[in-house]
């Protein structure tokens, strides 16, 4: 299970269709393993996927992050320090 | 109730809205640009422009990379392609946008070794598979993807794999936006900032913007009311007065961004005197080459590059359109010769670049007029 809801950063999916370049898109997922450089994440929906994680090398399982292309770009902080309600 | 049904509450939406309203002053006009397709794609898919005051436009910005990439650049990565050692990598968008020479996707119709790859590191994996074959990798995005490709680079050089190389048309958010002020003509009155790309940069860049231009800048999510939030923000700071950038999308943006990620983009690349963007022309400082550092992993290095000079097709505006100086189906060949199906434009190629996107969910004007 997830650690948040992470509906909250973005409904984004790791199937998302359209132009994840042009839209700007990072899928909001939380790690499921870390192994070396490499993370297994899932998405809100269950889809699973291996990403980089060159940029977060003391990564945990269970940390939330968003992915574009296939590597981790960001660290979401949880909902708690953030705006929770919009 | 989760997150995104409270971000696409129609209570919560309208109640937004006719904040918006109410502080639409009617004597004036406002012209915001969101300068991420991401955004455009948003506003035209949940219709939030029908929303909006009469005298509050949103004008679509250069946020959409494969939209602003000049034909010559996709012809550039199309002679790479006909080099028969190469096997060229691209992203799906990359695949349908029109050169000279046709769409990667028709050039590889045609027996080019052209693949559709969805990261970087992908293409990196099929250059160690086959060393037989030089892989080149099309780079293209702002800094939301870019440091993906530095990432690739970076792997590349550590693992030592020498056929695989980068085309690089990674492209830079500020100076597009100077550019975009410094055009008298499109006279905009503020900003909604790209929101992932702000992950990466942080909101901080933007103050030079809002404090030399006099625009306020809000970064927004990408949810309706995330949208909308920004535009009463923007309006707010209108109305009083104010340039400042503010940060909506506070759930996943900080003003100091991603110091790792920014790390490697500086590592791996460096700026290029100047680039050509569709309908803005050259920009001094806008896109990044990889540094000499890296060389053996530039294609451009590697194999030379021809720097196509090409001619847009002759009746259509993209140019117009991407300076907010045209709607999309003001453009003679919107709907009619360039559809989604059969892009001559850019705009027409991504799902995210304004013509795609206003013709797949405006319905209205555009079917009065056919």
């Amino acid at each position: 299970m997830p650690p948040v809801d992470l509906e909250f950063y973005s409904s984004c999916t790791l199937d998302q269709d359209g132009c994840t370049t042009c839209g700007d898109v990072a899928v909001p997922v939380y790690v499921v393993k870390v192994e070396g450089c490499e993370a297994l994440v899932e998405d809100r929906l269950g889809q699973q996927a291996s990403v980089a994680t060159d940029l977060f090398p003391d990564l945990q399982i269970g940390d939330v992050l968003l992915v574009h292309m296939g590597v981790a770009i960001h660290r979401l902080p949880p909902p708690s320090s953030a705006q929770e309600e919009p | 109730m989760k997150y995104v049904d409270e971000f696409r509450d129609p209570q919560l939406i309208e109640k937004a809205a006719a904040e918006i309203r109410r502080l639409a002053h009617p004597e004036r006009r406002y012209r915001i640009m969101e300068v991420c397709g991401g955004h455009t794609h948003a506003i035209y898919r949940f219709g939030l422009q029908d929303l909006l005051p009469e005298n509050l436009e949103l004008i679509h910005g250069p946020g959409c990379p494969v939209c602003v990439l000049p034909m010559g650049r996709v012809d550039d990565g199309l002679k790479l392609a006909q080099n028969p050692q190469v096997t060229l990598t691209a992203f799906g968008d990359m695949m349908r946008v029109p050169g000279q020479m046709g769409s990667p996707l028709e050039l590889k119709a045609k027996g080019a070794d052209i693949r559709m790859v969805y990261s970087p590191l992908d293409a990196l994996k099929l250059a160690e598979k086959n060393p037989d074959r030089q892989v080149v990798f099309f780079a293209i995005g702002f800094e939301t993807t870019t440091p993906s490709t530095a990432l690739t680079v970076l792997r590349a050089q550590k693992m030592g794999i020498e056929n695989f190389t980068v085309f690089s048309n990674h492209v830079n958010i500020i100076p597009a936006m100077r550019a975009i002020l410094d055009s008298p003509e499109i006279g905009l009155d503020g900003f909604i900032g790209p929101g992932h790309v702000s992950t990466v940069i942080g909101a901080a860049p933007y103050e030079a913007i809002a404090r030399e231009y006099g625009r306020p800048v809000v970064v927004s999510g990408f949810e309706p009311l995330d949208l909308l939030q920004s535009l009463v923000m923007l309006l707010r700071q209108l109305n009083q007065g104010r340039a400042e950038v503010e940060i909506q999308y506070e759930r996943a943006v900080s003003w100091e961004g991603n110091r790792a990620a920014q790390a490697v983009m500086a590592q791996v690349f460096e700026l290029r005197p100047t680039f050509e963007w569709r309908g803005l022309g050259f920009i001094a400082d806008s896109a990044l080459k990889l540094r000499p550092a890296f060389a053996a992993w530039d294609a451009e290095v590697r194999f030379g590059v021809a720097g196509v000079r090409a001619t847009e097709p002759g009746a259509a505006q993209c140019g117009e359109v991407l300076r907010g100086l045209l709607k999309p189906p003001q453009c003679q060949l919107f709907g009619k010769a360039c559809t989604p199906e059969h892009p001559l434009g850019a705009l027409m190629v991504s799902s995210e670049g304004a013509c795609a996107a206003y013709y797949n969910y405006h319905r209205g004007p555009v079917a009065a007029e056919d």
